[in-house]
């Protein structure tokens, strides 16, 4: 069965469309000849699936890349407006190839407003903790992926899917015990499969595998991961946007003491991230 | 035998005429050569003649057989494709790589949809040659025979590789069509939109992809550079268009260590006695200051890279 439902995620990463959110700005963006490259930037910016596929090409098209580029700003300066334009277009249009009434488990808006969250948290956090700058996007980038294995589980296998998230509801357990249940994979392990297709390595890929896990991590991106692993647990404590998970593992408090971070520091957090959230709601003219 | 000879230097549009018989109204297309080996860089109106040439000389020892590379599908360097003769040839072998823009299209239907009812009387099946596609991105090429081929992406609209050519110890370089990279970002702090950090990524990003460029032209023995416009030109309103200026192309080529450039993609609307004028006036402005030789590439010459 896990093979099986692996291999339905592999054959949906493909067709993995920009969020429905974010879809009439990407066309609105992207169509306008006159597009500044900083909107094209913040549009790409609030889509977990378009963010990825921009890291994606820029990864694998570049030879001898030292490191992963993990920062928008310089992918849309390699590649250029027109290239970044283009692939955003085409992931947004294959939206209308999409069964609709696959994304019946998770409510994509409150998957967006989660992933965001989390990506603004991190990054944040990163920000607060001293991070070189350079770095801090790719706090931002794995906090806005980290869940981008729900999205071909919630289409793709939609039936189980839903049943998945009543067992956790009904049971009182994480979303990823449960998916295991019943799928035979989590969406750690079909972020995995995403990652893999869109040749993410480093920290964002880490990240999207390991945020359930992370006492067992022993890889080199220890800082990154445990960042989200908090900014996860500050979006599901505030309630900010909601991808599924309404009874999440307890939060090791030791990773404060790890990261050199107050848990207090959460509680200054809520005013900087909700003017972010409300800043990306008003580009995306969507209602509040 | 190192050689290139040039059969389209023209950006953009085919220009015949009267004002453009020296240096050439066809568009992009460069043939190499490395002994016995042919290599194509372009498919512009000029490998129209090329395929003539070849099916005068090359096919007396044999069928056509050649490796070519697109610099990008724009039409200009892929529209004399149709009109490439040995492709209606049996026996003729062309291998054709490049890049392509993102993942919905191949190179194949790209360049091959030209040969389709709707523009062309003949069909890309029904060509007699044996053609393979590769869409190629950065990287680096053994052909064999100890020519190597690398691959580097410039700056222009669309994605568009540079290739470094070389055999022998010897090495020629294509940087077209292209452009020096730039901050696109605000830096302006009284801009509206205005970002710290991007402003500061995108400063670090054009400079890092500036030195890849000057790196990947390094000492080369000859440089083939997009120069489409004066640097009053380029700064008054074609920033971004992705084409270079002829002050660009000649600092970036002294400052790689370059031996010989040739100033190529002519603009259309250049005349032979304004590209004369240009050549004398850079010329000028070089002697005695640099070891760089200067010129704009005259289609039809050839040029002997000595090995």
């Amino acid at each position: 069965m896990a093979l099986d439902n692996i291999g339905k995620v592999q054959n949906y990463v493909g067709s993995m469309a920009s969020l429905p959110v974010t879809v009439s700005k990407v066309l609105e963006v992207c169509n306008n000849p006159k597009t500044s490259p900083i909107d094209l930037d913040h549009v790409i910016q609030l889509d977990p699936v378009l963010m990825g596929r921009v890291l994606k090409l820029i990864n694998s098209a570049y030879y001898g890349l030292g490191t992963q580029v993990t920062s928008l700003v310089r992918a849309i300066i390699m590649l250029g407006v027109n290239t970044v334009k283009n692939l955003a277009l085409s992931t947004a249009v294959l939206d209308r190839f999409t069964d609709r009434k696959g994304f019946s488990a998770i409510n994509m808006e409150g998957f967006w407003r989660h992933s965001l969250c989390v990506g603004v948290t991190a990054k944040l956090i990163a920000r607060r903790r001293g991070v070189d700058p350079k770095s801090v996007e790719e706090y931002f980038a794995a906090g806005l992926l980290h869940d981008i294995g729900k999205i071909p589980m919630n289409a793709a296998l939609a039936s189980d899917y839903v049943l998945a998230m009543a067992v956790a509801d009904r049971e009182r357990i994480p979303l990823n015990a449960a998916e295991s249940r019943v799928l035979g994979i989590d969406h750690c392990a079909a972020g995995g499969a995403v990652a893999q297709a869109w040749k993410l390595a480093g920290a964002i890929s880490d990240v999207i595998v390991h945020h359930h896990a992370v006492a067992a991590y022993e890889g080199e991106h220890t800082d990154v991961l445990l960042t989200v692993a908090v900014a996860n647990y500050y979006a599901s404590r505030e309630e900010i946007g909601f991808s599924g998970n309404r009874y999440p593992e307890r939060l090791d408090p030791a990773i404060f003491g790890r990261l050199g971070i107050p848990k207090s520091l959460l509680e200054e957090l809520d005013g900087p991230v909700n003017a972010e959230i409300e800043k990306a709601q008003i580009f995306l003219k969507m209602a509040k | 035998m190192f050689s290139l000879r040039i059969w389209g230097d023209r950006g953009s549009m085919p220009t015949p005429g009267p004002d453009t018989v020296l240096f050439g109204g066809n568009t992009s297309c460069l043939e190499l050569r490395f002994d016995g080996r042919l290599v194509i860089v372009d498919a512009g109106s000029g490998i129209r003649q090329l395929g003539d040439h070849l099916m005068k000389t090359d096919i007396k020892k044999g069928p056509i057989d050649a490796d070519i590379f697109i610099t990008h599908t724009h039409w200009d360097h892929i529209m004399g494709f149709p009109m490439f003769t040995p492709i209606y040839v049996p026996g003729t072998k062309l291998r054709i790589r490049g890049p392509i823009n993102y993942e919905d299209d191949s190179l194949e239907s790209i360049i091959g949809s030209q040969l389709s009812y709707r523009y062309w009387p003949v069909r890309q099946e029904d060509l007699a040659a044996k053609i393979e596609y590769e869409q190629i991105k950065e990287s680096r090429y053994d052909l064999g025979g100890g020519l190597n081929v690398y691959s580097k992406y410039l700056n222009h609209p669309i994605l568009c590789l540079g290739y470094r050519f070389e055999y022998e110890g010897r090495s020629l370089v294509t940087m077209y069509d292209t452009e020096p990279f730039i901050n696109v970002f605000p830096t302006d702090p009284a801009d509206p939109s205005y970002d710290e950090d991007a402003a500061r990524e995108g400063d670090a990003a054009a400079a890092d992809e500036n030195a890849k460029l000057h790196r990947f032209m390094q000492g080369a023995d000859l440089v083939v550079h997009d120069a489409q416009y004066t640097a009053k030109e380029y700064i008054a309103g074609k920033i971004g268009w992705g084409h270079s200026s002829y002050e660009h192309a000649i600092n970036a080529a002294h400052k790689a260590g370059v031996k010989r450039l040739l100033l190529f993609h002519h603009d259309p609307n250049r005349s032979d006695t304004e590209l004369q004028e240009l050549e004398l006036f850079y010329q000028g402005k070089l002697a005695g200051r640099s070891g760089l030789a200067v010129e704009m590439a005259r289609e039809g010459s050839t040029y002997k890279i000595e090995v």
